[in-house]
């Protein structure tokens, strides 16, 4: 058994750390055997929840009744093959063209994370479970077609992947192994446009706080900028970098 | 209320399961039927499914994240997702609980590592943890039919299998921070990890 398989186990306790994470589900997406096994591994560890079983709070509920009713329940991704009307030809048709177009893309976001990964040795879990609008939109990003990934070394050894489509206009810097700053110190992130040894322009964007893992997005427009680049800055950014630690061309 | 009332067949601790994944049968399959009511907007349903599931979705939040009002607020964050995505659950990927415990256990431990990420968690009161072993975690406890069942089956696991899944699953502890606390190699961790639950697996004749 190769070494991913055994990460079977920690994925479904949710012990990985981001970038171990980030591998494993790349390799689940084509593994034809670590798939049943997590199925199998959930429904056990579902099994401990018998021995930490907790009366909640009574009025939790009258709470979480009152939240889902300003919900509305999302649609299915997909229709499933048993749903109650017979499905028309063209349904048929449509559905095994959906299911198809998703299934090339994941295959697709996939590879990009492979690629990532081989390129830098780390990229921050995309597939991360934060708040659904964001998480909507860093799927959009992974799924965009002019995706482009560029992991880089920071002069203080950290590392991080910027992720960027023209596109989208959107960009975003993963920062999954950065060194943790004095309380003074802050990453802050930059646009640029023209060559990168002298651009034209550079526009301060989002500030990243060090020691942590996160997804910066740029709050920046992309689709006109040439390069984006990482610097330290004082505690509240700066308006000019003064200590750039990576930059790349997009 | 709450599942701790005695499912059909949760005596029979030799008898495999049948059924939908999960075993149970009765339940699980009662549990997809109530999905399937939620995905449709059935209110009711979504209350049936709350008292059936809530002991066990609050009851792991709140062991992870130690904190009732955390477990309270990441609890309510649960439901409201499990009602957002009732139409996407899929009973041939696993059982409704399986499903919903994933959830609740994701979101605990994302708490847990967002509040701790500036500060680290504080060894000191880690290693007490484990010094103190593994058995705390199911003191007081109510004794049921399940949890005996569950409790043999971590029983017949080693120790060191038992104390790492009890930390990275009701500790919330990565298999990096898990290694650290039982001084351990990482790699060793890992397969410990791994041979638990599939030992846990086997002992509870837990089918997909």
């Amino acid at each position: 058994m190769s070494e991913i398989h055994g990460a079977s186990g920690s994925y479904v306790v949710n012990a990985l750390e981001p970038s171990e994470q980030v591998e494993f589900e790349a390799h689940l997406a084509g593994c034809d055997t670590c798939g049943p096994e997590i199925v199998e591994l959930r429904e056990t560890v579902s099994e401990l929840t018998h021995l930490s079983a907790a009366a909640p709070p009574p009025a939790l509920k009258s709470q979480v009744m009152a939240a889902i009713s300003t919900v509305r329940v999302l649609p299915p991704e997909a229709p499933t093959p048993d749903s109650a009307a017979p499905a028309s030809q063209i349904d048929q048709l449509a559905l095994r063209r959906q299911v198809r177009a998703t299934r090339i893309l994941s295959v697709a976001v996939a590879a990009v994370l492979v690629i990532a990964l081989s390129l830098g040795g780390w990229v921050v879990s995309l597939v991360q479970h934060q708040a659904p609008a964001t998480a909507t939109m860093q799927a959009r990003l992974l799924q965009a077609p002019d995706l482009t990934a560029h992991t880089v070394t920071l002069k203080d050894g950290g590392k991080g992947t910027f992720l960027a489509s023209k596109s989208m206009n959107r960009a975003m810097f993963s920062s999954g192994d950065l060194p943790a700053l004095g309380p003074d110190q802050i990453y802050e992130l930059w646009t640029l446009s023209g060559p990168l040894t002298a651009p034209t322009r550079v526009t301060p964007d989002s500030l990243v706080t060090g020691g942590a893992t996160a997804a910066t997005w740029f709050t920046g427009p992309i689709a006109d900028s040439d390069a984006v680049a990482i610097s330290i800055e004082k505690a509240g950014g700066a308006s000019t970098p003064t200590n750039i630690q990576a930059a790349t061309a997009l | 209320m709450g599942v701790s009332a005695v499912p059909p067949g949760a005596g029979g601790q030799s008898s495999r399961p049948d059924g939908a994944p999960g075993g149970r049968g009765a339940e699980a399959a009662h549990l997809v039927d109530l999905m399937s009511a939620c995905s449709r907007g059935h209110e009711e349903a979504f209350s049936e499914l709350y008292d059936l599931t809530s002991s066990r979705i609050y009851g792991i939040v709140l062991r992870v994240l130690r904190s009732a009002d955390h477990a309270a607020e990441v609890t309510q964050e649960v439901y409201v997702e499990v009602w957002r995505q009732a139409a996407r659950y899929a009973p041939e990927k696993g059982s409704v609980l399986a499903w919903m415990t994933t959830m609740a256990h994701r979101r605990a431990v994302d708490r847990v590592r967002a509040v701790t990420s500036e500060v680290v968690r504080d060894e000191r009161y880690a290693a007490t943890e484990s010094d103190r072993g593994v058995d705390h975690v199911w003191e007081g406890v109510e004794q049921t039919l399940d949890v005996e069942r569950v409790r043999k089956g971590m029983a017949s696991l080693t120790a060191i299998q038992r104390e790492a899944l009890t930390l990275a699953y009701f500790g919330g502890y990565t298999q990096s921070q898990v290694a650290s606390l039982l001084k351990l190699p990482l790699g060793t961790v890992k397969t410990r990890i791994r041979d638990g639950l599939i030992g846990l697996r086997d002992a509870l004749g837990v089918e997909a």
